[in-house]
């Protein structure tokens, strides 16, 4: 059996630190999908990625409390804490990236990649050494990162056994403040009601429900509380079909969905800001939508650092996220053969964050001010 | 519909609303906008109005790369707003910009020029109320759409300094 790479509540935190980036890192790839569907349209579709997209910003609270919970600092504003994509994310096997795409079988495809249930056939293969040609990625072992995960599910499970083992040898590991903690009065309309952490309990059941949420880990098609996972809702896309109670998983019997693939914005794949031309407003406008994104990354980790009521706040501000990526989508892309701009997802990193962060501010200062 | 008349019309859109070419391609309207224009007055009509755009930019084009503001205005008023044609159309097509509406055009004006289609007030699509510049120029929601998110109305309106009064040229 592969050695528990958690071994104390330092390495608890570098872990609890992965699941909030890996949370996070589904997000964009999801929203690019979602807005790239001209409105009006794909109303089937829409509604699949959209429910997914929130429940990812669910897991993300859910890590972050579980990570408060153990008295570690969510930090939402360092650098790299949003990937460059296209990425590898990881779920132990390496064979695919994530790009930002379109509406398309490919995105549904690599959708599905991200979510798939993955189950180590025994918990030996849990942990299963990466390939050294790969970088670290959100979900190898930041512990030990010449191993990566079988899967997402198993990215947990390894985390929970770990919090079991850390917690029976230091009672007081749940030294969090619980006033850090984002409750039901802060996130709500949200994917599911969100779990304060304060115990081993609670945080098991929190990072229990991520994995189930996402794969239905040993679950099957639908979760504890009948929810469709995330795998099969993306999975009803392929097929054509949406599911229904009892259905087979490669036999979905409920009504047809209604796709067009074709009324989508065909947004230019992962598309940086080098690509856009220089001293455009378009150019401006994809660095503005960066610079929001970046203010809103700031946001959250203030609301996860003590001041939770702050996710009140956020709420506008994603509805401003939600403008800026429209206002992009419909941009053709100036030298890209009729392709539509879209949003980079290459943060600033922010003035006046913490000392670590910011010696590396200067090469992307120019985002900001340019 | 040609790509270049379609380039021009954004350009005198620019021109007309003062918004920005990727603020006016972020509706993604422009393309029915310069339809419904065709459709209500006829091609003759818009390729006299993008005519004369053309030459109101040739009377204000200086040495400089931007056309001279002050030249650019005059030649507007005078080569479209005061053009008993093309003036009420053009201050149509600003209304269409800021409020996704086609506004019926006076008798005067359809009998005159035989565009009967042009006297019918119509919206262009469901979305054109939504992505109206008006929205945008005094930093609204659309009321009933475009939600700006609970608690949103507690912060300042965000309109873009440079539509601000004191905003320098």
């Amino acid at each position: 059996m592969t050695a528990s790479t958690i071994h104390n509540r330092d390495d608890l935190i570098k872990y609890l630190h992965r699941a909030m980036v890996l949370e996070h890192a589904t997000i964009p790839p999801y929203l690019t999908a979602y807005y790239s569907i001209h409105p009006t349209t794909n109303s089937d579709a829409a509604h699949i990625i959209r429910v997914v997209a929130v429940e990812e910003m669910l897991h993300l609270t859910l890590a972050a409390n579980v990570l408060n919970a153990i008295g570690g600092t969510p930090d939402l504003s360092r650098r790299g804490f949003v990937p460059s994509y296209p990425t590898y994310l990881p779920d132990g096997e390496c064979d695919f990236t994530v790009d930002l795409r379109p509406f398309s079988p490919e995105a549904v495809e690599t959708f599905c990649k991200i979510e798939r249930p993955g189950k180590a056939p025994r918990d030996s293969s849990r942990l299963v050494p990466a390939s050294d040609s790969h970088r670290p990625t959100p979900v190898s072992s930041p512990t030990d990162e010449s191993l990566r995960f079988y899967s997402i599910g198993e990215f947990y499970a390894e985390i929970i056994e770990g919090l079991e083992k850390v917690a029976d040898r230091e009672p007081d590991l749940f030294q969090g403040d619980p006033t850090r903690q984002v409750g039901p009065e802060y996130f709500y309309s949200g994917g599911g009601a969100v779990i304060p952490v304060t115990d081993l309990d609670s945080a098991r059941q929190a990072l229990q429900f991520i994995a189930d949420q996402g794969e239905g880990l040993d679950a099957g098609i639908y979760g504890e509380d009948g929810e469709l996972a995330h795998y099969y809702r993306f999975r009803q896309l392929q097929l054509g079909h949406y599911y229904q109670v009892g259905d087979h998983p490669d036999e979905p019997s409920g009504p047809p969905l209604n796709i067009s693939w074709n009324d989508v914005y065909q947004v230019k794949v992962s598309a940086r800001l080098a690509d856009y031309p220089a001293g455009s407003e378009l150019a401006r406008a994809a660095r503005d939508f960066n610079a929001d994104y970046g203010v809103f990354l700031a946001l959250l980790t203030k609301a996860f650092n003590g001041q939770p009521s702050l996710l009140q706040d956020a709420i506008w501000h994603m509805f401003r996220l939600r403008d800026g990526i429209n206002r992009l989508v419909r941009n053709p892309l100036p030298g890209s053969d009729g392709l539509h701009a879209a949003p980079t997802f290459e943060i600033p990193t922010a003035v006046g964050h913490d000392p670590g962060a910011s010696r590396t501010a200067g090469e992307v200062a120019q985002a900001v001010t340019g | 519909m040609t790509a270049h008349s379609f380039k021009e019309f954004l350009l005198l859109s620019v021109d007309l609303t003062a918004f920005e070419e990727t603020d006016l391609l972020g509706t993604g309207l422009a393309h029915q906008y310069l339809a419904k224009v065709r459709d209500a007055c006829g091609e003759g009509v818009v390729t006299a109005l993008l005519g004369a755009h053309r030459a109101a930019r040739a009377d204000a084009a200086g040495d400089a790369e931007s056309p001279d503001r002050t030249l650019l205005d005059r030649a507007l008023r005078h080569r479209i707003f005061s053009d008993d044609r093309l003036g009420p159309v053009a201050r149509n097509v600003i209304k269409l910009w800021y409020a996704g509406m086609w506004y019926g055009l006076p008798p005067e004006w359809t009998d005159c020029y035989e565009a009967r289609t042009a006297a019918e007030t119509s919206t262009v699509t469901a979305a054109s109320y939504q992505e109206g510049l008006l929205w945008r120029a005094i930093a609204a929601n659309p009321p009933g759409a475009k939600a700006p998110g609970y608690g949103s109305w507690a912060q300042p309106p965000r309109i873009e300094a440079r539509y601000l009064k004191e905003a320098t040229q």
